[in-house]
């Protein structure tokens, strides 16, 4: 699959980084890219079921574009859903429907994309596509 | 000993395992994975029933399993499970069910794992049993609150090491407070078997319940003591191949001794990893190495404290080597794939206790958890790594 240059330039980044630890730190970094949602807009609809940490997504279609609002109690899973903005927020519904979530493992962060309490990133994957499958 | 354990070899993200994770499972000696190895090569058949030469090595290989647990925990019964779970489920299905009525009461505790509530639960809805839970008071079980709770009672659940704690109950007493109104004891023993020698018969409980993997041995195997007389009061539960002793279209007749609760092939091969590990466990000296690994526990926890940490675990003498902690502001999670980062394996989440998240306060904790392989090295590590972490996220 290929991905947007910005998403490329991010695997690049992380594919030249052999330390795990170091990885996990630029990961938070990537926090800042969350369009934050306020508290009072999360709702057990935007909940990302499953994960360990409280996470929240809310997708919407403005213009045809995917506008992402993502907030999270855990770093990690804020930088995640840094990254997920940066590949989802303002592609089609059809654009973010044909994506994968491979660009994560090529990344080198998550050794499994099996949906579970430990990985929340599929978690708010899936959750992005079936949300946006329901809107169209 | 770490150079028994093959997998204490290896490097995790290019750093030493260094594993503190044994209240989920603990690793395998190497002895445990080549008797396992060598079954499958040279003996693997089904058991007890054929008469060909296989059959019989394979049977006589599963059966030690059974025999070396009743010698060990100086029980009469030992039903070989496929685990705590199962073992738990067994005596909701195979006693409770049953011998209890509607209005019977179980008391439970609120620091049980969730495969001594959930069960009970199940039951409750189907056969309007009452539950009772026995409040903590400053991490202890509040046994005032259990006298009182045991009125009317027909059976007492109980954990005897809490998986998230560490905390040691004093089984001794809740068993003979439970014997003065006539109700049976049920021990979850899934954390004081792999710390601690256990005489069965001695401790007067009815049942007891423990994993293999949780002392060095593989998954997916269990068992459960039950004294000889409750063991007469259980019924059948799960129906299928070796549980029965005459089959007719009419009816069927069953087995009288354990082999009536084991319907179907047992976990053969695990029983013959579990025979190894208990006699590799016979030549350990728990008493020492629980105390060696207790204070590391104690160092750790110390140290985690003084870096501001809440410790939730007591580590009083003769409880179980798990610190559960937490950071004022750090995420569980973030911790931890911090840790694992460098090599640290620790739990997070909510150790399958919610409900004694719910009194802690948490919605989860870091659980750092020691074994009879780990040293000072890996404590050193371990602060180490802590110390990494909350200069990342400080």
């Amino acid at each position: 699959m290929s991905w947007s240059p910005a998403l490329q330039e991010i695997i690049e980044e992380f594919s030249e980084i052999d330390d795990q630890f170091e990885k996990l730190e630029i990961l938070i970094d990537f926090a800042d890219h969350v369009n934050e949602l306020p508290l009072e807009q999360w709702t057990d609809e935007n909940l990302v079921k499953g994960c360990q940490s409280i996470a929240h997504i809310q997708v919407e279609i403005i213009d045809d574009c995917i506008d992402l609002k993502a907030a999270a109690d855990a770093k990690l899973v804020q930088g995640l859903q840094g990254i997920l903005t940066i590949a989802i927020q303002g592609l089609s519904p059809q654009s973010a429907l044909d994506l994968t979530p491979d660009f994560a493992v090529e990344m080198g962060l998550l050794n499994t994309l099996t949906p579970s309490r430990s990985n929340g990133f599929r978690n708010m994957f899936d959750l992005i596509q079936t949300t946006i499958k329901e809107m169209i | 000993m770490k150079d028994q354990f093959p997998i204490l070899q290896r490097k995790v993200n290019g750093k030493p395992l260094i594993y503190l994770d044994n209240a989920a499972t603990t690793q395998k000696p190497q002895c445990v994975i080549d008797a396992m190895n060598d079954y499958y090569c040279n003996n693997n058949s089904n058991v007890h029933r054929a008469v060909h030469t296989l059959a019989g090595e394979a049977t006589e290989a599963y059966e030690e399993c059974r025999r070396l647990l009743k010698s060990r925990y100086n029980a009469d019964r030992v039903i070989i499970t496929s685990g705590t779970t199962e073992s738990i489920n067994l005596v909701a299905h195979a006693w409770a069910r049953p011998n209890l009525v509607a209005g019977d009461v179980i008391v439970l505790s609120e620091m049980e794992h969730h495969s001594d509530i959930v069960p009970w639960q199940i039951l409750a809805k189907s056969i309007a049993v009452e539950l009772r839970f026995i409040p903590l008071k400053d991490g202890k079980l509040d046994l005032e609150a259990y006298k009182i709770a045991l009125d009317g009672a027909k059976l007492v659940c109980i954990t005897q090491t809490s998986n998230v704690l560490g905390t040691r109950n004093p089984v001794r007493s809740i068993i003979e407070l439970a014997k003065e109104v006539d109700a049976k004891v049920l021990l979850d023993s899934a954390q004081a078997v792999p710390h601690e020698e256990i005489d069965f018969k001695e401790l007067g409980a009815d049942f007891m319940a423990f994993s293999a993997h949780k002392m060095c041995g593989p998954t997916g195997i269990g068992a459960l003591l039950v004294k000889p007389e409750t063991f007469n009061e259980m019924d059948v539960f799960m129906g299928g191949g070796d549980m029965i002793e005459k089959v007719t279209l009419a009816g069927t007749t069953f087995q009288t001794n354990e082999h009536k609760f084991e319907a179907g092939t047992p976990k053969i091969a695990e029983g013959v990893g579990w025979a190894a590990a208990l006699k590799w466990f016979a030549k350990i000296d728990l008493a020492s190495h629980h105390k060696r690994i207790l204070n590391l526990a104690r160092i750790t926890s110390d140290y985690l404290s003084k870096k501001g940490m809440k410790i939730h675990s007591p580590l009083h003498d003769g409880d179980g080597a798990i610190v559960s902690f937490n950071h004022p502001n750090i995420h569980p999670e973030d911790f931890a794939r911090l840790l694992d980062a460098q090599g640290i394996a620790v739990r997070t989440g909510h150790h399958c206790a919610q409900p004694l998240m719910e009194r802690l306060g948490v919605s989860g904790t870091i659980r750092a958890s020691f074994y009879i392989y780990n040293d000072e090295t890996d404590v050193r590590a371990f602060i180490s790594g802590v110390d990494r972490v909350l200069e990342v996220l400080e």
